[in-house]
């Protein structure tokens, strides 16, 4: 059975990204997925990289009031991130999720005088981007669609090594239909129902 | 010219504190008004809230005092240093935080109701630098590509006019890097920004 965690951050519940939340999880569902919803507005995640796990940032282990989150980083098969995309990128709060969670014993090890990081997510094999973009597919091209990056390349590093990534993106939001955003909803819930 | 140098690292006494404080003597010894905002170290809050969303589509978006200071001081400025440790290949949060919460419509950009396109805000700006340090070599940084970099030198020069200039210095794998690799890297920061005209 997928193990899916689904890791959500937007600060409104009236945005069109909550709707793709609900569209996504009822899509994993409807796959036979197991999944776990993390709400990181909900939770009020601190986003914060702070000055003491900065000293302990060689130490295996998040900090001890966040476990929880290394704990479902580490039981998933499939991670499903779903954000807007701002300024290219994921947004802080989803930013931050990374900096403090995905640190060393969860998602790396760093031996002795390397400057590479050993992968430590071998269990997850298939990451999923579920986004939104207010410019245009052209525009993000031109400015290198970093968040796409961070996800597919920096990240997907520290999981199994045939690891596959799937981008589900509605670009310019800012001028799209009704219809285009329904379309978007369909395609979402459909392709999660079928991630095997 | 005001230089702003945005700092966000949470130790006061990490390398890129001292990073920041040699691009301020270099633009300080070059003539230039500099003011140093460390995120970090002032509380800036991190991620945009339910509210800020809200305001986001509205007359005034910005309805934090030190936001609206920041955005103040980036109106006027013609050059951003911005000083950060690369994570995840990226900016940390509180830097990403800090643009998404401070470039917001009428500062970052202005969207035209009438073309429903969006108009550069920044066209005061003559320099965007970025210092960055990096845990992994540079191989792998061009592997995995430099997203921060990315955000600041492609996004956010967007946002600009034609006229600015982009310019980026990074000290790469850090954790095995000598004594002296890294006073030659702080001794190139200041040199550089002492160039910044």
């Amino acid at each position: 059975m997928t193990k899916a965690l689904v890791v959500y951050c937007h600060p409104s519940e009236q945005s069109l990204v909550a709707a793709v939340r609900d569209r996504v999880v009822t899509g994993l569902t409807a796959g036979g997925a197991e999944v776990r919803l993390t709400d990181l507005y909900a939770d009020g995640f601190d986003p914060a990289f702070s000055a003491s796990e900065w000293a302990n940032h060689l130490e295996p282990g998040t900090d001890p009031s966040i476990t929880s989150y290394a704990d479902d980083l580490q039981w998933c098969d499939t991670l499903v991130l779903v954000y807007p995309t701002w300024w290219s990128g994921q947004p802080a709060m989803l930013k931050g999720w990374m900096d403090r969670v995905w640190v060393s014993g969860v998602a790396w090890t760093l031996p002795d005088g390397a400057n590479r990081l050993r992968p430590g997510l071998r269990n997850v094999r298939r990451l999923v981007a579920v986004t939104t973009h207010g410019s245009s597919k052209f525009i993000n091209m031109v400015e290198g669609e970093s968040g796409k990056r961070t996800l597919t390349r920096s990240l997907r590093t520290m999981c199994h090594p045939l690891a596959r990534t799937t981008w589900l993106a509605l670009y310019g939001i800012d001028n799209a239909s009704v219809d285009q955003r329904t379309a978007f909803l369909d395609r979402v819930e459909r392709r999660l129902s079928r991630l095997a | 010219m005001l230089a702003l140098i945005v700092v966000a690292h949470p130790s006061a006494d990490s390398y890129c504190h001292a990073l920041a404080s040699r691009a301020e003597v270099g633009l300080v010894a070059a003539g230039h008004e500099v003011v140093v905002l460390d995120l970090y170290a002032q509380g800036v809050r991190v991620a945009m809230t339910a509210g800020e969303r809200v305001a986001y589509h509205e007359e005034s978006p910005i309805i934090d005092p030190l936001v609206a200071e920041h955005a103040a001081l980036v109106k006027r400025a013609e050059a951003l240093v911005f000083v950060y440790p690369t994570w995840w290949s990226s900016l940390p949060a509180i830097l990403k935080g800090w643009i998404e919460r401070v470039m917001v419509p009428g500062v970052g950009f202005v969207f035209d109701e009438r073309t429903n396109k969006v108009r550069p805000g920044l066209g005061q700006m003559r320099h965007l630098v970025g210092i960055s340090t990096y845990g992994s070599r540079r191989s792998y940084v061009r592997l995995v590509n430099d997203n921060g970099r990315r955000i600041i030198t492609r996004a956010l020069r967007m946002s600009c006019g034609l006229r600015v200039r982009t310019s980026w210095l990074g000290l790469h794998a850090i954790d095995t890097s000598t004594p002296a690799q890294r006073q030659g890297f702080l001794a190139q920061v200041e040199q550089k920004m002492a160039g910044l005209r």
